[in-house]
């Protein structure tokens, strides 16, 4: 068992993975097998079951279908589409239509939030993904399109320079800067209005850089950017020794251009004052743009963070002026960013709140589906659930978005038995009703007997058994599948125990048996076993098996060592 | 299944190693008491095996950790009697307590990484009971530790015993804490949902090394479980606990043949079987567990019950014992896995009769005409579906 091939495989199915292939690099140069050429197929509106060991990789390749991350190598195509090679922004559109249900309803929904927001979350990505992709209909709007995205894409940058800039500069240089400027006031009467408003124009903060000044912020965000670049970037592949040279190397060489930088302005003092402070009062005032154009990713308290930031540089704007003067700047400043941050939390408020009313009625729907009372759950917080209704939560929000392919990753292994029973029904009404598609993960055979249209059966990265399950269940054909079966407690106290023949630990995904995975705890491994990986083939309708000896057909071994226990109907 | 024909219950002959009665836990919340465990009674012969089964928040757990007494004191009482072989748990201090952990009681949790101290090696962590109860020297216990690990099937116990948790599988590290709690040969093992975090092949495993280990040491054991699955083969008899109560409680094969409790039955049907086809429809109990602050009157289950009745809406049913005629244990004429109601009209005693009492708490239980014209009028009245699953709550 345990092997490769595509023999399973059927034509036109809507989800198809092919040699799907996964590994982790670990300590030491190793690598984690965790998915080794695994193919699967799904018809539409079928359930396709996943079922083997904690730590046999089906988890992993449930992810690996949703590009979470990208496989290593192999293909996932959905309705014709391959998602491995979509660049992000297209794999996002795409997402609305693949959703995921994951074991513990408690931690993946977020306990800040209200459901209303949570289940609605998916509907706000999916529309603001459909608005921009019509918005390119001009080319003024095209513009725009783009600005916006740049403006997007620099916001997470923008505010760690900006938080890590203004931290630093004030702790660091304010009273050398302020001392110094004290001595020898230059802010001229221009620059007085620009202070009053907390921030000057993108223009003066451009006429006060000088081209130097330019040229060695180039040189700093090169020497911050390298290290960074270089520890990032695939360090886990890099040998130990060749890592540390490299980070030794990097920074030496930041270090050397800070020090040049400094030197080519006598110090950071003098440098903040020949411009350096318009071009930090120049980058939060694009990071502030940003945030004001798109108030829902940057979020109210990242508008907060930057007003605070402008606060902090009011500080050496003022540093050079009479007393009397700055107090008036002062109070005048403080109103005006006050007045700005309120209209930005208004303007913020209004936004999500009319996207909350445009997608109330969705969320109702939903809500209704999964049977719980939108009245009453609409405005509570995912902690105040019961697991179940929890559970029932996240599949609220994975049907939201009206998804083609749902993957449930053990979505009722952590429930008790009788809302397991709710929750197993719930999916099939929903699968009745709506037509969905599910992978369904878990370790328990009874369980996706249930739920399941055909069962795969996966070893340590590699498929066993794929079959109808009515057909599977009745008579296993993979060894492995058989000891599974007769793992089950039966609740009955007359059925066979399993008792000594679930042997041994599944091996470490870091060194894999050779040949066929599973063969160090068969019953019936041969010599052939160790030797040659079993290719999986069709030994009976609609059967499919990758194993030398499968447990069906002429060549089967006698069912002995593995007893039927609890497989009380065969 | 060792040892069918015994049953947990302790006959008037025998002194039981374990006796609770009217034992009431209450935790002083901020919304008013909350009673987790009401009025528990039963005994323990020595060397059986009880099971206790019940959702979560059925206050099984509460109720071993009340018998343990490792709740802590304040904002917890804990009334009734728990007699071990004669001593009153109750009444110990501290330090007597200290005493009875390891060498008389022990207990398995069901989180292994949660129980185990990860910045202690594994052999330190099974030796540390045995020095401490034991005089034993570190030479002493570490080697005791080997043969304890060899004993719970860790591979290369020699390697093992210098590894940390972490670096240990779950299923390792449910062996591991079995270990420790074997370390010094208690006679009462009590497993708090031990293999609820693992697979269904290494729960096999673990549950299996439990029987054998049991069947040596000739230890009792009460294995606490949501899975009805999980006691069937592997106890003797099994206590079934719905808010606090013990709501039906029987030799095991009894339970499983002659279910009485509405609650039990419907627990059992929600149950997905490897014998149904696939796509059959599971019988779900409708509702929620009651709050445990604020409890329904009459019986607890009445709400989520397809036979209820104004009667037991109105009146909390007492735990009384059925009839011994009627507790045929027809199992060996039943369909494996599969429960039905004509099995209860057959009323043959081919069975073995079973020592040990049925005891439930109905009024109108499963199997009896009562019971059958009371869901009838249930269906009739619309608060409960053709299926049996309740609508309305009474």
């Amino acid at each position: 068992m345990a092997g490769s091939g595509n023999a399973h495989l059927r034509s036109d199915a809507l989800l198809r993975a092919q040699d799907l292939v996964v590994e982790f690099p670990a300590a030491g140069g190793r690598k984690v097998y965790a998915v080794s050429g695994v193919s699967l197929d799904l018809m539409e509106g079928e359930t396709l079951g996943l079922v083997g060991e904690s730590g046999c990789g089906k988890s992993t390749t449930g992810r690996a279908i949703l590009q979470l991350p990208s496989p290593t190598s192999g293909s996932v195509q959905v309705a014709g589409q391959e998602l491995t090679e979509l660049d992000p922004d297209a794999m996002r559109e795409v997402r609305p239509r693949l959703q995921m249900i994951y074991q513990d309803p408690i931690s993946s929904l977020n306990p800040r939030r209200r459901v209303r927001d949570i289940i609605a979350e998916p509907l706000f990505i999916a529309l603001e993904n459909v608005t921009r992709r019509t918005a390119m209909a001009t080319w003024q709007e095209r513009i725009g399109g783009l600005l916006q995205t740049l403006l997007e894409r620099l916001a997470i940058p923008m505010r760690i320079v900006g938080l890590a800039a203004s931290v630093a500069f004030a702790l660091w240089i304010l009273s050398e800067a302020v001392e110094e400027r004290a001595a020898e006031p230059w802010l001229g009467w221009t620059e007085v209005p620009a202070a009053i408003i907390g921030f000057p124009a993108l223009a003066i903060a451009l006429a006060v850089a000088a081209v130097g000044l330019v040229l060695g912020l180039t040189w700093v965000l090169l020497a911050l950017m390298l290290p960074f670049s270089l520890m990032s970037r695939q360090f886990g592949e890099v040998s130990a020794p060749v890592g540390i040279a490299g980070v030794v190397v990097t920074t030496g060489a930041s270090g050397f251009m800070l020090w040049r930088t400094w030197s080519s302005f006598g110090g950071w003092a003098k440098w903040v004052n020949s411009g350096g402070l318009g071009l930090l009062t120049a980058v939060l005032v694009v990071w502030l743009a940003a945030s004001i154009a798109n108030p829902e990713r940057a979020g109210a308290s990242g508008v907060a963070t930057t007003l605070s930031a402008m606060v902090v540089l009011q500080v050496f704007y003022v540093a050079g002026l009479d007393a009397g003067v700055k107090l008036i700047v002062l109070v005048v400043s403080i109103v005006v960013d006050t007045l700005l941050l309120r209209w930005v939390l208004r303007r913020y408020r209004a936004n999500r709140n009319a996207a909350r009313e445009r997608a109330e009625p969705r969320v109702r729907e939903v809500l209704e589906y999964v049977g719980i009372n939108p009245d009453d759950a609409m405005d509570r917080r995912p902690w105040e659930f019961s697991g179940g209704q929890a559970q029932r939560l996240s599949i609220a929000r994975a049907l939201v978005s009206v998804p083609q392919v749902i993957i449930c990753d053990e979505p009722v292994s952590s429930l008790d038995v009788s809302v397991q029973a709710q929750i197993l029904n719930l999916l099939e009404d929903l699968k009745n009703l709506m037509g969905l598609t599910l992978v369904f993960i878990a370790h328990d055979l009874a369980v996706v007997k249930n739920v399941s249209d055909r069962v795969a059966v996966m070893y340590l990265g590699k498929l066993c058994e794929v079959s109808e399950p009515d057909a599977m269940f009745d008579e296993p054909a993979h060894p492995y599948t058989e000891m599974l079966l007769a793992a089950i407690p039966q609740p009955d106290p007359e059925a066979e125990l399993g008792s000594g023949r679930i042997d041994g630990e599944l091996p470490s995904p870091m060194d894999p048996p050779s040949g066929c995975r599973f063969r160090t705890r068969c019953p019936h491994a041969a010599q052939r076993c160790a030797d040659e990986e079993p290719e999986m083939r069709e030994i009976a309708p609609g059967r499919f098996v990758a194993c030398h000896t499968p447990l069906i057909g002429e060549t089967a071994p006698e069912r002995v060592e593995i007893a039927s226990a609890g497989r009380g109907a065969s | 299944m060792t040892d069918t024909s015994m049953t947990g219950f302790a006959g008037a002959d025998e002194q039981p190693l374990l006796d609770v009665a009217d034992l009431r836990t209450t935790f002083h919340t901020a919304v008013g008491p909350l009673v987790a465990v009401d009025g528990v009674d039963w005994s323990l012969r020595p060397g059986a095996r009880l099971g206790v089964v019940g959702e979560s928040g059925s206050g099984k757990s509460v109720m071993s950790r009340s018998i343990m007494r490792l709740l802590p004191k304040s904002r917890v009482t804990s009334t009734g009697s728990v007699l071990f072989d004669g001593i009153d748990m109750m009444s110990l201090g501290r330090r007597e307590l200290l005493d009875m952990w390891g060498p008389q009681l022990a207990m398995v949790f069901q989180d292994p990484l949660g129980s185990l101290n990860p910045v202690m090696k594994i052999g330190k962590q099974v030796g540390e009971g045995l020095r401490v109860h034991r005089d034993l020297s570190a030479r002493a216990a570490r080697a005791a530790a080997l043969d304890l690990l060899e004993e719970v099937g860790i591979p290369e116990p020699h390697r093992r015993i210098d590894e940390y948790p972490h670096q240990l599988s779950g299923g390792m590290r449910q062996r591991i804490v079995i270990a420790i709690a074997l370390a010094c040969s208690p006679r009462l093992l009590i497993a708090d949902e031990p293999t609820t975090a693992l697979d269904v092949t290494v729960q096999a495993q673990i549950l299996d090394l439990l029987e054998t280990q049991r069947a040596e040491r000739d230890m009792s054991l009460v294995l606490i479980t949501h899975d009805l699955g999980v006691v069937a083969g592997r106890t003797d008899e099994v206590i079934v606990m719905y808010a606090g109560r013990i709501v039906e409680r029987a030799p095991t094969a009894t339970l499983f043949g002659n279910m009485r409790m509405p609650y039990t039955e419907a627990l059992f049907r929600s149950i997905p079987k490897v014998t149904d086809d696939s796509h059959a429809r599971l019988e779900i109990i409708g509702g929620q567990p009651p709050r445990m602050t604020d409890l329904p009157t009459g019986c607890k289950f009445a709400p989520r019950c397809k036979y209820a009745q104004e009667l037991c809406v109105a009146e909390e049913p007492a735990l009384i014992e059925a009839p011994a005629a009627a507790d045929s244990n027809d199992g060996g004429a039943r369909r494996r896995g599969t429960w039905r109601d004509d099995d209860l009209d057959d009323d043959d005693n081919d069975g073995g009769a079973p020592a040990g009492a049925h005891l439930y708490r109905c009024f109108y239980p499963v199997g009896t005409p009562e019971a059958a014209e009371a869901f009838e009028r249930n269906v009739a009245s619309g608060r409960v579906s053709e299926a049996g699953v309740v609508i309305r709550a009474s």
